[in-house]
């Protein structure tokens, strides 16, 4: 349901995409196995998600999704989505306890939607030995 | 657009409007019309499904993680007709005498409270769940607690025939959670009040209301046609939630000065923190909230309840990525959860705006009280966790990812306020409070201690926006009881309110 005006409007880019499906992998790693059933179901959640935001919020991230591609270049003199795997671990952490809040909340929206993208699915339930049952008392009791 | 008139439009169809709803029922014998706005839909039996993203998208406004303005803290309120009783795990407290005093609100006593709320308590089935229903999550919670000498309750529930899917928050999906949306509103139809859900109300002027209505993809359409609507009543009362009842008066042309309107907003700010077990424990099948501890809340103002959580919540709640992050989640079934809730000042700058599309826009800031709760919570919480033979436990304030057993006598070092930094831990709220709160005085409140908005004899409040100060517990009992006395106080004066 669209609770605003300004609802439904494609939240990113194919290139924005690209980066977030890669910072993704690094924040679940099983992103990277998901078949492509999985992957569809992951970019239909996190898109939804992202429409139903309102634009100024849409825009924000967009943003910050530009910021952490270019904020590496400072330090390693490459953007994010060219460094090895461990020097972007190294990155995301220093966002995820950034000195300043906003960067903080970017790095928690992406951290958020990447989780909601893949533990949003059911599917991979079992994987974590999450199984509920809507008659989970019978369960309780074996 | 359409025009309607009836003798009284009730906005929203939560603990609030529901109850009014039906306490105003008896009113359509006599001829009178009454109707209830719900901005969200009416979902078929079928559609509760128990799926996270679904759910959340189907009942939730910005599907359970409505953002504060500095983005430190997620708000879960529900739009469905039953509001937000639909997805909250039915505990049933009336307000502490103690809290009644100090919300200090001349008019509203301790003796009348309690009467309706134990009226709602019948209403509702509200009870405690056998023994054999509560599951190792809850039970290791209430001995640990017993065992550190806290002290520990059981929450009454509004259950009935509860199935134990743990699935209270995505809405039951065995029908057995006893909302608005199973009793008060299924009573006020049969007496003849019309509920039209998927009707959002933009906003009010003078006996009128302007609405609109939309049908999403799921639940039942309305029972009107999609359209603009100019709605006009004897007698409006507002119960939309504390987020949107003050943003829905707020862009509305009233004709009183009402400064305090959206101030004064609370919200119970909350952590969902973890423990790890070495082998799995029951926690995802049966009532997810059985115990709560207040053991804190008048030294350190906090409160402790057991809870569980789905996938994506419960990974949202965990600070970090990544490998460690994964093998956590990888063992759900070994996960003991605990909620934690801080008791918040009221405080004038924390308050409901609205931007200029209209939409509500939430100010909050973290008090160093409610900081230094937050942080000192997890420790307790994770004395519990160990006490509960937990052997690992993560706490948003933690200087590491886990903190072992072995390391429980070093908590005061472990967890700390100089980890614990706003937007990086996951805060959230679902006890959103005040806004319209009651008083006598024009410049610091926003109703009488009726409901009526002050200045206004055609215009009332009925939610969990009346709160003048927090609720210290689970608020939904209290908003029935005050909705009651709304009621009450509108049945009176209607034959003094000229016809629409």
């Amino acid at each position: 349901m669209a609770g605003r005006s300004n609802a439904r409007v494609p939240p990113l880019s194919e290139r924005q995409w690209a980066f977030l499906m890669r910072v993704a992998v690094r924040i679940v790693p099983a992103v990277a196995d998901l078949d492509a059933a999985g992957r569809s179901r992951f970019v239909a959640i996190v898109s939804k998600a992202l429409a139903e935001r309102p634009r100024p919020i849409q825009h924000q991230f967009g943003l910050f999704l530009g910021v952490l591609r270019w904020a590496p270049f400072l330090r390693f003199g490459s953007p994010f989505d060219r460094l090895p795997p461990e020097d972007e671990d190294t990155v995301l952490r220093w966002f995820l306890d950034a000195p300043v809040a906003k960067l903080r909340s970017g790095f928690w929206a992406l951290r958020a939607l990447a989780f909601m993208g893949y533990y949003g699915q059911p599917e991979v339930w079992p994987s974590l030995r999450y199984t509920p049952s809507f008659r989970g008392n019978e369960m309780l009791h074996g | 657009m359409d025009e309607r008139r009836y003798d009284v439009v009730i906005v929203g169809s939560g603990a609030g409007g529901g109850t009014v709803a039906k306490e105003l029922a008896p009113l359509c014998r006599q001829g009178m019309r009454v109707a209830v706005l719900e901005w969200g839909p009416k979902l078929r039996e079928s559609e509760y499904t128990g799926r996270e993203a679904e759910m959340a998208e189907k009942l939730y406004f910005d599907n359970g993680g409505f953002l504060t303005r500095d983005r430190a803290m997620t708000l879960a309120f529900a739009r469905a007709y039953g509001g937000s009783t639909v997805v909250y795990t039915g505990t049933s407290l009336p307000l502490p005498e103690e809290v009644l005093a100090r919300w200090g609100v001349p008019g509203l006593g301790h003796v009348d409270l309690r009467r309706r709320s134990e009226k709602y308590l019948g209403e509702n089935n509200v009870h405690l769940l056998g023994e054999e229903t509560i599951n190792d999550n809850n039970r290791r919670f209430f001995e640990a607690c017993r065992t550190l000498g806290y002290r520990v309750e059981q929450f009454p529930v509004n259950v009935k025939g509860c199935q134990g899917s743990g699935l209270c928050n995505l809405g039951c999906p065995n029908a057995a959670k006893q909302g608005t949306h199973r009793v008060q509103l299924p009573a006020a139809e049969a007496a003849g009040v019309e509920v039209v859900t998927n009707c959002k109300v933009e906003r009010i002027g003078e006996r009128d209301c302007l609405a609109t209505v939309t049908n999403p993809p799921f639940g039942e359409p309305s029972h009107w046609p999609e359209g603009r609507y100019r709605i006009r009543a004897r007698a409006i009362v507002v119960a939309a939630g504390a987020v949107n009842s003050p943003a829905l008066l707020l862009r509305s042309q009233l004709p009183a000065r009402l400064p305090a309107l959206g101030r004064y907003f609370t919200a119970h700010p909350a952590l969902i923190l973890v423990g790890e077990h070495d082998r799995p424990i029951s926690n995802f099948y049966g009532h997810p909230k059985s115990y709560y501890c207040d053991h804190f809340v008048e030294s350190a103002k906090f409160l402790l309840e057991t809870c569980m959580y789905f996938p994506f919540t419960t990974a949202k709640n965990l600070i970090g990525f990544g490998a460690e992050h994964a093998r956590l989640m990888s063992r759900m079934d070994r996960m003991q959860m605990i909620l934690v809730l801080a008791v918040d000042p009221a405080l004038a700058e924390n308050r409901i705006a609205v931007d200029a599309a209209g939409d509500p826009v939430v100010h909050y800031r973290f008090t160093d009280e409610v900081m230094d709760a937050l942080v000192e919570s997890q420790r307790v919480a994770a004395r519990i966790f160990f006490a509960a033979g937990c052997t690992r436990v993560h706490a948003p304030a933690g200087t590491g990812f886990f903190i072992g057993a072995n390391e429980a006598d070093r908590l005061e070092e472990l967890i700390t306020r100089e980890a614990f930094k706003l937007g990086k831990v996951s805060i959230s709220s679902a006890h959103l409070m005040g806004g319209c709160r009651m008083g006598t005085d024009p410049a610091t409140s926003v109703t009488d201690a009726w409901g009526q908005v002050h200045g206004v004899p055609w215009l009332f409040v009925a939610d969990a926006s009346l709160f003048p100060m927090c609720s210290e517990i689970n608020p939904y009992v209290t908003i029935m009881a005050l909705a009651d006395r709304v009621a009450e106080r509108v049945r009176t004066r209607l034959p003094g309110l000229p016809a629409a």
